[in-house]
């Protein structure tokens, strides 16, 4: 039984620097397998889809405009990703990894909570094809 | 002629309303909580609010509608903040504040500074009961079951000085004390009162009147608005005034206004320090604290000057 | 609110929104004065659909949705979930990877118990021991980042293995975090065994007898603090604790002291297997091959999760997706223990009384009552459900 068991915590700290980070201010260099926003590689891409299957959250769109030609689309949703990682897992072209240096991504506007990968014409083509076919759908 | 009464007037008015009293009590009790929670902050390895961060918070608290519940009484819910804190700033007229001399003197004044500074606690129970909401009412019966527990002996601390000084008079106990540092002599009567100073504030380990893991805010639950603010500001003033007190009396006096300041915050550094030591008590075991050992210890004290005082004549 | 009562005793509602309780849970104490007269609870604030959700999504996505039903023990979830598909598909998963799933759950204790420490202390009005157990709980946390890239939802495990390799680098980093909190724990023993003003409120408080234990259903370091021999780990090894054993830590007092001295002591168990996992990590893949499709039939698949026993009931009918998994968390078991010991004891203690479990409300809660007011409920009886269950597998049989 003693009193004041935490003294010598509490009195070295008098003297010492805080260690609560000043995050905006402060930034520690984040560790190599931080998993922060997602990063497509167009050209070991194969568009089999399975990392849009596998994703828990949805946050994944492959469009296949033309296999033979290689012509594939991806629309990433940051604000749905949970950042599982899975879908990394799930590629077996490791076309898919998770940038360590992007990662803060808060935003005023919902514009940036949707990523096209791909060729322009290609992300164009792909976006107008989702919309004729939601047309479609909703005709039915 | 005339021009003379005004001027007194307006001096007067402004002492009370301005400095030393009123205004500036209130900054400077604003001034040492936030001193308070930088230190505790800093003991904890954390980095604390800003300077401004209780002002912010006052103001905040004055802006923010007073939702007055049902079934309470509205004019006794709304006037006890009040009362708690006119309490406060009579008090500090009696109080030799920030080096200067009181500006009421009378002897006897002790005791009614004592049980001005009281008028906190007894709000804060009245207050609670006032209220429906059960937090509310565990915590003024603890509140209340608190003052009847530190009361006595804090009151016998305080007339340790007063009984060697040979004065009831607050301005006369720190005249008597300015040469001397009681703590030197008295030094269980300083323990007691630094804390039963915590235990009037409602301060860890002490806090279990207003133990927000148990009962939330305890007699403060249902006030949101300017009644919480009022409150607070008089909390802070019953700080300053008791940090005042303890340093006159025991800390070798305070009629230089630095050596207040430094001798107050010294106190408040012991305070934080006790306040980041320990875990808190429930209400059944600082009432055994307090009649088991503080009650004992300030008796010891007595006893002690009443043989050293034998010896001495 | 209802009106206070007029005689002696009246109840006091701690939640669904209360300082004291970090998730929504309702106990009804009722006291007198300050002693509690009684105790109830109401679960199923928090009741948010898990077990219907992962019967619309396929086998891999469930590990996601099945991480998440818990914050801070969210590797054991996935990993449970992960050993039960595992033995559905009659899959072997490589020694490395059960290794590293261990290891992660290791380091997950050190940071639950932790994290306890320091709610517990906060609980009890100690502020102090809650920033400082909190403080050494980032270096843990800073190695689960580095580790796998998130602080709390680790997501390790894969359908048939891990994601992450444990490298020199890392392993280092690992060593001396270790290191130094094995130190801090030490010294968190000795104020937790020894400081007076806080043994007040732990010493002799909420004691729970082993027959009580037995009889309450109590799991995990709440009941092996009051003497009961039980621990997944232990009795029935799974992943890589075949290989690398763990020492079961036991108390006989039974009081939340014995709880703190039982989650400390555990913590340099921890330490020593992840000392010994990194000393002998098995050489190998880290992961095998999975089928998409899981093979009919159903399983269970028993964990030690920091509060206790995890339990999972995985059955599937072949396809991509699940038909029925069911979860228990160790707090459902532990929580009529809260309602029990609280009777008797002063108002001042309940709070600590409740964390002395290491509750974790948002996981427990499977079901709902929807009470519509003037007590209307529906309910089932056993035997209503029964009858019900008959008559719909023969609907399905037909």
């Amino acid at each position: 039984m003693k009193l004041g068991t935490m003294f010598q915590d509490v009195s070295s700290s008098f003297l010492r620097k805080p260690v609560t980070e000043k995050y905006p201010f402060e930034r520690r260099t984040p560790p190599t397998r931080l998993r922060g926003t997602l990063v497509w590689d167009a050209e070991t891409c194969v568009g089999c889809g399975l990392c849009a299957t596998d994703c828990p959250a949805n946050a994944l769109e492959v469009f296949v405009l033309d296999r033979k030609e290689k012509r594939f689309a991806l629309s990433y949703h940051p604000d749905r990703c949970t950042f599982c990682a899975q879908c990394v897992s799930s590629c077996r072209h490791g076309s898919l990894a998770m940038s360590n240096e992007v990662w803060e991504l808060a935003a005023l506007d919902r514009t940036s909570f949707t990523i096209h990968f791909g060729d322009e014409t290609d992300v164009e083509l792909a976006l107008a094809g989702k919309t004729a076919s939601n047309a479609e759908a909703s005709s039915e | 002629m005339a021009s003379d009464i005004i001027k007194d007037l307006l001096v007067s008015l402004a002492a009370i309303l301005f400095f030393p009293g009123g205004l500036f009590l209130l900054l400077c009790g604003l001034l040492y909580e936030w001193i308070d929670r930088k230190l505790l902050a800093q003991l904890q390895n954390r980095i604390g609010p800003r300077w401004f961060q209780p002002l912010a918070d006052v103001i905040k608290l004055l802006a923010k509608e007073e939702v007055v519940p049902e079934e309470v009484d509205a004019r006794l819910f709304i006037g006890l903040p009040i009362v708690a804190l006119a309490g406060g700033l009579t008090a500090a007229l009696y109080v030799p504040f920030a080096g200067l001399a009181p500006s009421h003197s009378f002897n006897g004044d002790l005791i009614v500074t004592i049980y001005l500074l009281s008028l906190l606690s007894l709000c804060l129970g009245l207050a609670g009961s006032n209220t429906l909401d059960r937090f509310s009412l565990v915590g003024a019966t603890r509140t209340l079951t608190q003052l009847f527990s530190y009361e006595a002996p804090f009151l016998l601390a305080l007339l340790g000085p007063a009984f060697a000084a040979g004065s009831w008079q607050i301005q006369e106990i720190a005249t008597y004390t300015e040469t001397r540092w009681l703590l030197l002599s008295q030094p269980l009567g300083f323990l007691v009162a630094v804390i039963g100073l915590m235990g009037k504030l409602e301060l860890p380990p002490l806090d279990a009147p207003e133990a927000e893991t148990e009962i939330v805010a305890g007699a403060l639950t249902e006030y949101s608005g300017r009644g919480l603010a009022i409150f607070r500001l008089s909390k802070g003033v019953t700080l300053i005034l008791g940090l005042t007190l303890i340093a006159a009396f025991y800390l070798g006096g305070v009629s230089n206004p630095a050596f207040f300041f430094l001798k107050t915050i010294a106190l408040l550094l012991i305070i934080v320090g006790l306040k980041a030591l320990f875990a808190r008590l429930r209400i059944d075991q600082s009432v055994g604290l307090w009649w088991r050992y503080g009650t004992l210890l300030v008796l010891i004290q007595w006893l002690g000057m009443f043989l050293w005082g034998g010896v001495m004549t | 609110m209802e009106k206070v009562q007029t005689s002696r005793s009246f109840t006091v509602p701690i939640g669904p929104q209360h300082p004291a309780l970090k998730e929504p849970e309702h106990f009804l104490i009722t006291v007198d004065g300050e002693i509690v007269t009684k105790a109830v609870v109401r679960l199923g604030y928090a009741h948010r659909g898990v077990e219907k959700a992962t019967e619309s999504r396929n086998w891999v996505q469930n590990i996601y949705i099945l991480e998440r039903i818990c914050g801070i023990c969210s590797h054991i979830h996935a990993t449970a979930y992960c050993l039960g598909v595992e033995k559905l598909a009659g899959v072997e998963v490589p020694p490395r990877a059960q290794a590293i799933r261990v290891l992660v759950a290791e380091m997950e204790r050190i940071h639950s118990h932790l994290l306890w420490l320091g709610v517990a202390a906060h609980e009890a009005g100690f502020d102090t021991l809650f920033m400082y157990s909190w403080r050494d709980r980032e270096t843990i946390m800073d190695l689960l980042e580095s580790l796998s890239g998130n602080r709390v939802n680790y997501s390790v495990n894969l359908l048939g293995g891990v994601k992450f390799d444990v490298d020199d680098e890392l392993a280092r980093l690992i060593y001396d975090g270790i290191d130094f909190l094995e130190k801090r724990t030490q010294h968190y023993l000795d104020v937790v065994t020894s400081d007076a003003m806080f043994l007040q409120r732990t010493r002799g408080i909420g004691t729970m007898t082993r027959s009580q234990a037995d009889v309450l259903g109590t799991v995990g370091p709440t009941a092996r603090a009051s003497n009961v021999y039980r621990d997944i780990r232990v009795e029935a090894p799974y992943g890589a604790y075949g290989d690398f054993p763990v020492k079961i830590v036991l108390d006989e007092r039974g009081d939340l002291e014995a709880r703190f001295v039982v989650r400390i002591k555990e913590l340099f168990e921890s330490y020593r297997v992840i000392r010994e996992i990194l000393d002998n990590l098995p050489a190998g893949e880290l992961s095998t091959r999975m089928p998409r499709r899981i093979q009919e039939g159903e399983t269970v698949s028993r964990v030690e999760a920091p509060r206790g026993e995890l339990f999972y009931f995985i059955k599937s009918n072949g396809t991509d997706t699940p038909e029925r998994i069911k979860v228990r968390t160790p707090t459902i078991c532990n929580m009529m223990s809260v309602v029990k010991l609280a009777v008797g004891h002063q108002l001042a203690d309940v709070p600590m009384i409740v964390v002395g479990i290491d509750p974790c409300f948002s996981c427990n809660d499977r079901m709902t009552v929807v009470d519509r007011g003037q007590g209307q409920r529906q309910g089932w009886t056993w035997e209503a459900l029964r009858r019900y269950g008959i008559r719909h597998y023969q609907r399905l049989a037909r």
